[in-house]
């Protein structure tokens, strides 16, 4: 059965060094790779058919290390006497070009936030290529609805907490993912858990899963990552605890769990306001007194993202209004 | 490979390709040309029985290796953006700066009914077909307008008749479209009755919804108890648009009817031409100013600011505990972030505080109106930037990009299959350009 895997690794310089330096079980840069490595090994180990892609979100960029669906330039170290050549290929792509990349930046450059965005929609680009040469390949070239390839998936791990500003973005990867039928399975490695994650996951059928044991990162990856979605019905993965449905707002991209909402674009804000920013609608006079009338004092809340802790204190001091 | 499969194919080609040309700093005309789209018929669109034989073996050419290979992936290429043709001719048609869209919609599909839609100049026949899109756009209605409701009213024996009420789940609607013989058509159609009906399902909403009605019409008669501009000053004064895709033939009270209301009028050539008028209403409708007059700055009538909390979903695995919209002991559903009680499903109102709760996906569903992709440059010559060893692959799907220029190529499309964000300067295969500009709505050089 083919299989088609992209694997989206955050490689954001400063949450890996906090992750390496972490008072409770560090998890280093260099760990994390020896087992990745073992479990990409594993998943094309599982069928030659098996498609495997890995993307990488640097700081300020993201590109493609590996697919196996194209020629990749001949390996030039020396491979040892126990290797097997298109393991060696791999680890070799993905290794060499992920420190190679990393060391071409400049201080500056490292402390660049790292878009999963870019990465996780070339992934999406990419199975949608795969998907129109499966259908060209079927025959299928003309059909209006072309057919979805055999459970792609895409896999993204991640280190650092959600960026705002990428919210939108974000949403709409997620619903065109739903389109091409792609699950996006989230693995958050370190730090806060992320919402926006937890919301691809859950929409797209997808596990998330925050790693409490760092020093299990393999196991959780081979146990819960590497079956495909079709076969995880007769497994049990860690299913998601609670999905937290809070959107970011656009005037200052806090994550708010009560909005206020243009009725014309829908464009959230996190306090009333006269004019949609977005596009330019005055609201009514007599609606704004209403809302600033029933909103309890204690605003604004700034909700820092991710603090889930934080966001379920906040939740219960709302009261009914009188 | 079946080249000579499709004579219409090549129909759409034209016009759509002029289209963008054409939008490109005109974007004041486009909304009056929009406006007059059904009136004209399209100069290279034919009727059915209008449609060239199309010799496609011509338009396949050699390369210099005497390879087809090159030329059948291009013709492959072409057919693909082709088919998006009616989405980039309805983004073009909205220059990207009119963002005042209606998003909370509230729709009634009416369906003629009658036994002229058993007429066959539509393969099967009109009814068959109409079923088939309706279905279709059901659905991508429903996507494209998640916070959206519709219902369906048929009209048959003179008279209206419900056939799925108002509702926000698109599986309601589809199931009462599913059993094609509760639907079989017979007798006259009624539009008065059917438009009444529609008018009286819609008149309780709240004001900032958009309230619309969608016309399909198969025949050249109809038959009203009293009479229709009645109706239509009604519709009118409640701020109903209706918009009618008639199939046979323009008949002045149905231009009438969406002249006035503000709606589209459209009579289908052919099949292809029918899906396309109809899919042309899944986009949410850039909101009509309410008078020139009072300028944008105005305040809008029926744009309000809506309170909403977006909920927590609960796990299946949580402990059981009552909801309050249905006392049922279940495990699953959602806490309202306000007073933290559960319900059942989203979009609802709290049974407890009453604040509207929504999922934050509902509303995001709807962002890429707001915000679109620029579009991409298609890139006619190798240029200095397209040499260079980082552009040698798309940046998206990596790709890599044809080296040789192809022969004929349409305007609008890159000879060289290279399309450039204006803004990150990022090259783009053609299968990328369609994906990004149609689905992802991201681009994924810049992220915007
Ligand atoms: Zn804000
Ligand atoms: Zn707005
Ligand atoms: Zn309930
Ligand atoms: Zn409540
Ligand atoms: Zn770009
Ligand atoms: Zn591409």
């Amino acid at each position: 059965m083919m299989d088609t895997l992209c694997v989206v690794i955050d490689l954001s310089v400063k949450h890996w060094q906090r992750s390496a330096t972490a008072s409770d079980q560090p998890l280093s840069l260099p760990a994390f790779l020896i087992q990745l490595v073992a479990f990409l090994n594993a998943y094309s180990a599982g069928s030659s058919d098996n498609a495997l892609a890995v993307f990488a979100a640097f700081p300020g960029k993201s590109l493609m290390l590996y697919s196996s669906t194209d020629t990749q330039p001949q390996s030039t170290t020396v491979s040892g006497p126990n290797s097997y050549p298109p393991f060696q290929l791999l680890d070799d792509a993905v290794v060499s070009s992920i420190i190679h990349h990393l060391e071409s930046l400049s201080d500056s450059e490292q402390e660049a936030p790292c878009p999963l965005v870019g990465a996780l929609t070339k992934a999406l680009c990419f199975i949608n290529r795969l998907t129109l040469d499966h259908n060209t390949n079927t025959s299928n070239a003309e059909g209006l609805d072309p057919i979805a390839l055999p459970d792609p998936r895409v896999l993204i791990l991640s280190v650092s907490p959600d960026i705002t500003s990428s919210y939108i973005p974000i949403m709409n990867s997620i619903f065109s993912a739903q389109k091409l039928k792609v699950t996006i399975d989230a693995c958050q490695l370190s730090g806060p858990d992320s919402v926006f994650l937890q919301q691809a996951a859950h929409l797209t059928g997808g596990s998330y899963l925050y790693l409490e044991r760092r020093d299990a990162l393999l196991q959780h990856l081979t146990m819960t990552f590497l079956p495909s979605p079709s076969v995880r019905g007769a497994i049990a993965v860690p299913t998601q605890d609670k999905v937290d449905f809070r959107a970011a707002c656009f005037c200052h991209k806090n994550i708010v769990d009560i909005g206020f909402v243009c009725s014309v674009c829908l464009s959230i804000f996190c306090q009333p306001v006269p004019v949609c920013s977005t596009c330019r609608t005055k609201f009514p006079m007599k609606t704004l007194q209403r809302l600033n009338a029933s909103r309890p004092p204690a605003q604004p809340r700034p909700a820092p993202i991710g603090t889930n802790g934080v966001s379920k204190a906040n939740g219960s001091s709302y009261g009914t209004p009188a | 490979m079946d080249v000579d499969s499709d004579s219409d194919i090549s129909i759409f080609d034209d016009d759509n390709e002029n289209s963008r040309n054409k939008t490109k700093g005109k974007g004041k005309t486009t909304d009056k040309r929009k406006k007059d789209k059904g009136k004209r018929k399209p100069k290279d669109q034919a009727y059915t029985w209008e449609a060239n034989y199309t010799r496609s073996w011509e338009t396949v050419q050699e390369d210099e290796a005497g390879s087809l290979q090159g030329a059948v992936e291009d013709w492959i290429a072409r057919g693909r953006r082709k088919r998006h043709a009616h989405c980039f001719q309805s983004k073009n048609s909205a220059p990207s700066t009119a963002i005042r869209r209606t998003i909370i919609r509230h729709l009634v599909l009416i369906i003629d009914l009658s036994s002229s839609m058993m007429d066959r100049d539509m393969r099967p026949t009109r009814f068959g077909l109409t079923l088939q899109y309706a279905r279709e756009f059901i659905l991508e209605w429903f996507d494209q307008n998640p916070l959206g409701q519709m219902g369906v009213v048929g009209m048959r024996a003179g008279v209206g008749e419900r056939v799925a009420e108002m509702s926000g789940n698109p599986q309601d609607v589809l199931k009462a479209l599913s059993d094609r013989h509760k639907l079989e058509p017979t007798g006259d159609p009624s539009l008065q009755n059917a438009i009444e009906m529609a008018r009286n399902s819609m008149n309780h909403l709240p004001t900032h919804s958009a309230r619309e009605i969608l016309i399909i019409f198969g025949s050249l008669t109809t038959c009203d108890p009293g009479n229709i501009h009645d109706t239509l000053a009604e519709c009118i004064k409640n701020r109903i648009q209706i918009s009618v895709v008639a199939l046979a033939a323009e008949m002045k009270i149905c231009r009438e009817l969406c002249d006035k209301t503000g709606g589209q009028f459209g009579v289908a050539l052919n099949e292809g031409h029918y899906k396309d008028l109809l899919f042309e209403l899944v986009p949410p409708p850039a909101q009509r100013t309410v008078s020139r007059a009072t300028g944008p700055g105005a305040p809008n009538p029926a744009a309000d600011l809506m309170m909403m909390g977006f909920p927590t979903r609960l796990p299946d695995s949580s402990p059981p505990s009552l909801c309050v919209c249905h006392s049922d002991l279940r495990s699953d559903g959602f806490l309202c972030p306000r007073c933290l009680s559960k319900v059942c499903d989203v979009p609802t109102d709290c049974d407890v505080c009453g604040l509207m709760i929504v999922s934050s996906p509902h509303l995001a569903r709807s962002y890429h109106h707001l915000f679109p992709v620029k579009p991409y440059v298609a890139i006619t010559t190798f240029d200095n930037q397209s040499s260079q060893p980082d552009q040698q692959a798309c940046h998206a799907c990596a790709r890599p990009f044809p080296t040789t220029v192809a022969q004929s190529t349409a305007e609008g499309m890159s000879p060289i299959g290279r399309y450039r964000c204006p803004e990150c300067q990022q090259d783009f295969c053609s299968d990328c350009d369609v994906y990004i500009q149609n689905h992802l709505h991201c681009c994924p050089g810049c992220g915007k």
